[in-house]
């Protein structure tokens, strides 16, 4: 017999909110949205700059292709998907901008063509194009929580491949010890690089063991299509069990080293945003509680999960660090 | 009926006559709440509605106490008497902010009124958000005729605590920030314009010169503003930040702003000051 204990952060089916009925609320909303649009943009574009340069670019919408990929039920989500309009526009992407509203700017992401580089501790270091690395994976689709340093949270299905794959194709030598990702810095589309003081490119990094985890995953689609330019198209790096900034987007330079990288946000305040940075609602952040997340779209506020939930196949990796901070 | 009668009364001048002035004073104090609320209603907040609430009536809260310290210079400054009263509406409405702003947080916190004590205890921004809060409800409900009245002299006294309460609101603003304070550099510069204008010699006041000196005082004291704080509160080279400040293709930066706003006043006041010596008739 199946017995089913619910774990504090699902939810009963019953309360899952349809998938139509959602979708069908949102567009009786648009006709009401799209009015409020000029309203609505000017506020949720608010961040720091008097004069504007935050304004949408001039590049065409972006079209997404259909990328479809058998689910995977391995990881249950326990939880509703959120709803693809608040995942799609609700982002952090400093390199277009400080506020959550970056789609706009964001367009101008030049990802065709895309490749890359695989460098540092590699038997040969070489530069692969992001079509011919497709042409060497499998997709898959896998629903994992999302929860972010700022205790928002979402739900998503992704799309793409395990990160063992990457560092597989890569091919890295016996001595590397850490993989390091790099975002794409190009300063011609991307306004935000013009705030000269924070350590672009954005860079991230884990351990060869958290490359190896099952879990750790290349996406390169959500919702089942390609990944929009502001979710980090086109492949970014998914690690559901630790603050979303940890998954750094639009990778173009993966490199291996045996010295623990300072990444992105470390370098910016190392006592907010540490290596490790692996979810636990325990261990607070300097300046709020991570005890609690707020889910993108109803602000539902559901109790955070240590490992983000996922710690039945992460927890062991950690059993013998108990000297690092492995939770902030 | 009662709030329609606050309302007429609000809008009146002290011998009791309509007062656009005040009418329109107390729209631009309404707008924001308004927009938040319009945009709450429409689903124009994003997606984590609260939170932006929260910012934004925070926002306000700041701006309109620094808008009620603005008063006294802006009225020599523009040779403009008739602002005065505007200050205590202006100064109750950034009570009010302040007060919904901290509901909003209760919202958010779905008003697990322990989490939200606990937090306020265990956060120092809280902790600081909190004080000034109690601070500005304290000037707040000793705005009325009444109390002016009653506390005479003391009120004076009382109300010099809305300096201290801005430092407080400005450092819980700095303190909430994530790694770019920007905004509240703003508008820690602006009250930098404010005070230092309030340390001006009386004597040279009646000159043109020093709203012109102030703009470029309060932009260096912005920049060093800034300068501390990253480098003392970030990772941040604070070197960097302060050469930014020469760099315009990522818009102006806060101490450039401080420079362009306050030279722009000085401009509306010199235009003000020739239209005064032609004769022309007093602002309304």
């Amino acid at each position: 017999m199946l017995i089913g204990k619910r774990r504090g952060w699902e939810i009963a089916e019953r309360l899952a909110t349809p998938e139509a009925l959602m979708l069908g609320r949102r567009a009786a909303l648009g006709g009401a949205l799209a009015g409020g649009a000029a309203l609505a943009a000017a506020p949720a574009q608010a961040q720091w700059n008097l004069f504007g340069s935050n304004a949408a670019s001039n590049a065409p919408p972006v079209v997404l292709k259909p990328l479809t990929a058998p689910r995977l039920d391995r990881y249950p989500a326990g939880r509703a998907i959120s709803a693809e309009a608040d995942a799609t526009s609700y982002n952090n992407y400093y390199e277009f901008g400080l506020s959550k509203s970056v789609a706009g700017a964001a367009r101008a992401l030049p990802i065709n063509p895309w490749s890359i580089e695989f460098t540092g501790m590699v038997e040969k270091p070489r530069t692969i194009g992001f079509d011919d690395l497709m042409k060497q994976v499998t997709l898959e689709e896998r629903v994992y929580r999302h929860r972010c340093v700022e205790t928002w949270a979402m739900t998503v299905p992704w799309t793409g491949f395990p990160l063992s794959k990457l560092v597989e194709i890569a091919k890295p030598t016996a001595s590397a010890k850490y993989m390091v990702f790099t975002t794409l810095a190009d300063p011609k589309t991307m306004p935000g690089l013009g705030q000269r003081f924070y350590p672009w490119p954005y860079t991230e990094g884990v351990t060869m063991a958290e490359a190896a985890n099952e879990l750790a995953f290349i996406t390169v689609g959500m919702y089942g299509k390609t990944l929009p330019p502001q979710n980090g198209a086109p492949l970014r790096l998914t690690l559901p069990w630790k603050y979303g900034f940890k998954s750094a987007k639009s990778i173009v330079k993966v490199s291996f080293t045996d010295k623990r990288p300072v990444s992105f946000w470390e370098a910016l305040q190392d006592s907010e945003y540490g290596f490790w940075a692996n979810v636990n609602p325990t261990v607070p952040h300097p300046r709020w509680s991570q005890a609690t997340e707020t889910l993108l779209g109803n602000d539902d506020r559901v109790p955070t999960q240590i490992w983000n939930g996922y710690g039945e196949w992460v927890a062991g990796m950690y059993t013998g660090l108990t000297k690092e901070r492995l939770f902030v | 009926m009662f709030l329609l009668n606050s309302v007429a009364s609000l809008v009146k001048d002290r011998r009791g006559r309509f007062s656009p002035l005040r009418a329109v004073t107390l729209a631009i104090l309404c707008a924001p709440m308004l927009q938040v609320m319009v945009l709450a209603a429409i689903g124009g907040l994003g997606g984590r509605p609260v939170m932006e609430a929260t910012h934004k009536t925070g926002d306000w809260a700041v701006y309109f106490l620094l808008l009620s310290l603005g008063v006294t210079p802006l009225r020599a400054v523009l040779d403009w008497q008739r602002i005065v009263p505007l200050r205590r509406m202006i100064g109750v409405a950034s009570a009010c902010y302040a007060g919904v702003h901290f509901l909003i947080y209760c919202l958010d916190q779905h008003w697990h009124m322990l989490t939200v004590a606990s937090e306020i205890a265990l956060r120092f921004y809280l902790t600081v958000g909190f004080v000034t809060l109690l601070g500005l409800l304290a000037l707040a409900t000793t705005s009325t005729d009444r109390m002016i009245a009653r506390l005479g002299r003391r009120w004076k006294k009382l109300h010099k605590l809305a300096y201290p309460l801005t430092v407080l609101a400005l450092f819980h603003y700095f303190l909430q920030s994530k790694a770019d304070v920007s905004a509240a550099v703003f508008v820690a510069g602006l009250f930098a314009w404010e005070m230092l204008w309030r340390v001006t010699p009386h004597a040279a006041r009646l000159n043109w010169w020093p709203v012109p000196l102030l703009a470029f005082a309060a932009a260096v004291t912005t920049a060093a503003v800034e300068f501390a704080w990253y480098g003392l509160a970030t990772r941040i080279d604070p070197m960097r930040v302060l050469s930014a400040n020469l760099d315009l293709s990522y818009g102006p930066r806060p101490a450039v702003a401080i420079l362009l706003a306050g030279l722009t006043l000085a401009l509306i006041a010199g235009i003000r000051r020739r239209w005064r010596q032609r004769g022309g008739v007093a602002m309304a």
